[in-house]
């Protein structure tokens, strides 16, 4: 467990209210989700559609907020609000803390 | 996504047991014999309980893909009352059937099925139906699996367009509306509902995780009922879809209250229209009068007295509307109807005739548990009439204007005086000898000392 890629307290909650198979199984859509909300920003910022661009980085964002993914959802908001195009490192520093978020996510959810 | 369970064995409703697998129905644990589409229409209306059964709907129930007339319905309706009794199944004039009867409580183990007693003043408790319009599949299935926890019914659409689609064409009580979605988002559905009035008056509640507050003011100004922020507090969630869903609730009473005691006031076209398309026309008027009020106000509480007034006033519309009469007054214990097709005067008296057999169902029923039998009178008087809308744009109602009228009303209150079941004048004597001369010649039909004919008589 990494205590700075989840916010144990969210998790927890998470478990409480909708069930431990339940979160389990919203991990694992999430592990799906996330690198299509990932390409969905590339191809976006590719095409340079703002709109698109800014409504893939709330998902991930309101994603990240409901397991408790503070830094993922930080660094989502920082790509939903500020100006597009962004810069490119900031969308690059993505691609690890999604890794890195799934990870824990999956492992605590097996718990 | 619903979870309900399926009860496997019989299903018990107050005196009555209906096994669904076994197409079966015991009254007081005696198996009856109930025709193969009567057996359909109750299974249709029991499964379709927790609300109000639109007539083309149980039609293409039970009799699917066939073009049916409402008569068809109506007389299963009626062979199904001859056994359950004439209040288990309630009409809801304008909207169809309801079956009234609460299900007995569950063996432990069962999930208790929605169950609805519908009688003024009694709220009906239904299993609520949701829909959450959201793009992000994370949030899609946490909140449906949130209001599932809740004992909800819940139904997801992936975008505003597939939600509005869902929404026309199913029923929900609530919608669960993300903003930020692709085809068509939150705001353009709240604008679409807005200008929808069949959309209009269904709650919604806003969850996003847009950030300010003048997207939940937008969200409001649009109609929106709440805005909840995301991730959502489930607390806050249960606390305001409870909310939203009592008001619905009570709002669906209400309108189906204004149904019963009103009916054609729902229709706003009808009331624009207010006494723009009066005609005068030939046609035989029914009134039907509950006797004896005075005594039966005296013998049983208000509540008491109201609800037999509901039940009565329902089997007599049921009666009216089921031979193509037309309700032109609502007024507690009198009702009148009016019928202008070329066999005007025979349609009433059949209505005459079911009103009573209702009647003396509806007495036994009273008299088996120690209630005053109510008595009815019924006249029917035929003449020319002016019929046509009439009021101000704000409350206007279907009214019948003529001698006739008059002449229908004194008659039933004459007949509910005198006991005797129903009285005729001479026009619709005169107008029944063609169709039914053995009636008009039986011995039975008697005159009154102030000309009217006096049939089905009890006495």
């Amino acid at each position: 467990m990494n205590p700075a890629v989840i916010d144990p307290h969210t998790f927890d909650e998470l478990q409480a209210n909708a069930g431990a198979d339940f979160v389990l199984e919203l991990v694992d859509t999430f592990a799906e989700e996330a690198p299509r909300l990932l390409a969905e920003l590339r191809n976006a910022l590719a095409a340079g559609a703002a709109e698109r661009f800014r409504r893939a980085a709330h998902s991930l964002k309101s994603n990240g907020n409901t397991f408790g993914a503070t830094r993922l959802a930080e660094m989502a908001r920082a790509l939903e609000l500020e100006a597009f195009p962004p810069d490119v490192a900031a969308l690059d520093a993505l691609v690890p803390e999604i890794d890195r978020t799934v990870a824990a996510l999956q492992a605590l959810a097996r718990q | 996504m619903s979870t309900a369970t399926t009860p496997t064995g019989p299903e018990q409703f107050g005196r009555f047991a209906i096994s669904l697998a076994e197409r079966r129905l015991h009254v007081d644990g005696q198996q009856v014999a109930l025709g193969s589409r009567a057996f359909d229409l109750l299974a249709a209306l029991v499964a379709r309980r927790d609300r109000v059964v639109p007539k083309d709907e149980l039609i293409e129930v039970v009799w699917p893909g066939l073009v049916v007339e409402d008569n068809n319905l109506q007389v299963q309706i009626s062979a199904l009352r001859k056994v359950l009794g004439a209040q288990a199944i309630a009409t809801v004039p304008g909207r169809g059937y309801q079956f009234t009867v609460a299900a007995a409580a569950q063996p432990p183990g069962i999930a208790p099925a929605p169950r609805a007693v519908v009688r003024a003043g009694a709220a009906p408790s239904r299993a609520s139906r949701l829909l959450v319009a959201d793009d992000n599949k994370v949030n899609r299935l946490l909140l449906c699996r949130s209001l599932e926890l809740m004992g909800h019914e819940v139904a997801s659409a992936d975008n505003g367009r597939t939600a509005l689609e869902r929404l026309r064409s199913e029923r929900f009580d609530l919608l669960l509306l993300d903003l930020e979605m692709p085809e068509m988002d939150g705001f353009g559905l709240l604008e679409q509902r807005a200008a929808d009035p069949a959309l209009r008056e269904l709650p919604v509640i806003v969850t996003s995780s847009l950030e300010g507050v003048a997207q939940a003011a937008r969200c409001i100004e649009l109609g929106a009922d709440d805005y909840l922020h995301k991730p959502v507090n489930p607390v806050l969630l249960k606390a305001r879809v409870d909310a939203s869903l009592e008001r619905k609730h009570l709002r669906d009473r209400e309108r189906e209250l204004l149904a019963r005691l009103a009916p054609g006031l729902l229709d706003g076209s009808q009331i624009a229209g207010a006494a723009s398309e009066g005609q005068r026309t030939a046609a035989t008027l029914l009134a039907a009068c509950l006797g004896d009020v005075d005594r039966l106000t005296q013998t049983q509480s208000a509540q008491e007295t109201l609800e037999l007034l509901g039940n009565w006033s329902t089997l007599m519309l049921d009666a009216i509307e089921s031979h193509g009469g037309r309700v032109t007054q609502l007024a507690g214990d009198t009702i009148g109807a009016v019928f202008d097709a070329a066999d005007a005067a025979t349609s009433a008296l059949r209505t005459a005739q079911e009103m009573l057999e209702l009647a003396a169902q509806f007495n036994r029923e009273r008299t088996s548990t120690g209630k005053l039998p109510i008595v009815l009178g019924v006249g029917i008087a035929s003449g020319e009439i002016v019929a046509g809308h009439a009021g101000t744009p704000r409350r206007a109602s279907f009214v019948c204007v003529g001698a006739a009228v008059q002449r229908a009303a004194a008659l039933a209150t004459e007949a509910a005086q005198r006991g005797d079941a129903v009285l005729i004048d001479a026009s619709t004597h005169a107008a029944l000898a063609d169709h039914l001369p053995n009636l008009a010649k039986s011995p039975d039909t008697k005159v009154t000392a102030t000309g009217a004919f006096s049939i089905f008589s009890e006495r």
